[in-house]
């Protein structure tokens, strides 16, 4: 199966960290929203309850206030909050990274593993990130 | 009138899968989008392959767990997983296994 620093051409061993083995147990999206025991996406797996299952940024942005976040300005370490990216290409949602308290990024990749990374833009081979949301940590 | 040959010999139904499944797995590794990855077009002629396939993707899903279920669903026609699993890799494997000792299959 294809490594990570083949696919996402400015990862190298000075910027990110494996965290994890690979599983297609969770994608992205269950790892920023704090789960690793099932998948999440509008369609084919979890969502949670009572949303419509939109696969758009504003669909993902209802997912996760139903977990306390709220959409904020910028990706920029604020003392007492915990904060999510949501990346996007070609008009559809394709990736979230979670913030640490150091300022780096956290981001389960599809079926591979989870990385500590240095910057939201090592992996825009997922295209933008379009909205960030915070919540109190 | 000729007919097309739809039904291709076991050992070729057996490598034709394990391609395609390797291809689907590479080209879709990185992804969570549940929708890419269950459009990917390897994706789709393993749909395609029909009920000759099932046995061949329920050994695979027993052995290798990997989200085979909207495959499973779409050449069955029914869907054995609780609702309250959507999404749970390892419940909706076991209820897919379940049902197919239960009809029968050898797995």
């Amino acid at each position: 199966m294809a490594s990570l620093e083949s696919i996402f051409k400015r990862l190298n061993e000075r910027n990110h960290t494996l965290t994890s083995p690979r599983t297609p147990e969770y994608n992205c999206i269950a790892f920023a929203a704090g789960e690793t025991h099932r998948w999440w996406w509008p369609i084919g797996a979890y969502w949670p309850d009572n949303l419509p299952r939109l696969e758009s940024v504003d669909g993902f942005v209802l997912a996760f206030e139903t977990l306390g976040y709220v959409v904020c300005e910028s990706g920029n370490l604020e003392s007492g909050f915990e904060k999510i990216a949501i990346y996007e290409k070609s008009g559809k949602p394709t990736h979230m990274a979670r913030q640490l308290s150091s300022g780096k990024w956290v981001s389960k990749c599809g079926n591979l593993e989870d990385i500590e990374h240095e910057t939201l833009e090592l992996l825009d081979e997922y295209g933008s990130v379009v909205r960030f949301l915070r919540r109190p940590s | 009138m000729p007919t097309l040959a739809l039904e291709l010999p076991a050992v070729d139904v057996e490598a034709k899968f394990h391609r395609l499944a390797d291809a689907w797995r590479e080209e879709t590794a990185h992804l969570s989008s549940m929708t890419e990855i269950i459009l990917n077009p390897n994706y789709q002629r393993i749909i395609g392959m029909g009920p000759q396939v099932l046995p061949i993707l329920l050994r695979e899903l027993r052995d290798n767990p990997d989200h085979w279920f909207w495959a499973l669903e779409a050449i069955t026609g029914t869907n054995p997983t609780n609702p309250e699993d959507a999404g749970n890799l390892q419940k909706m494997r076991q209820s897919w296994l379940n049902f197919a000792r239960k009809a029968g299959y050898v797995v």
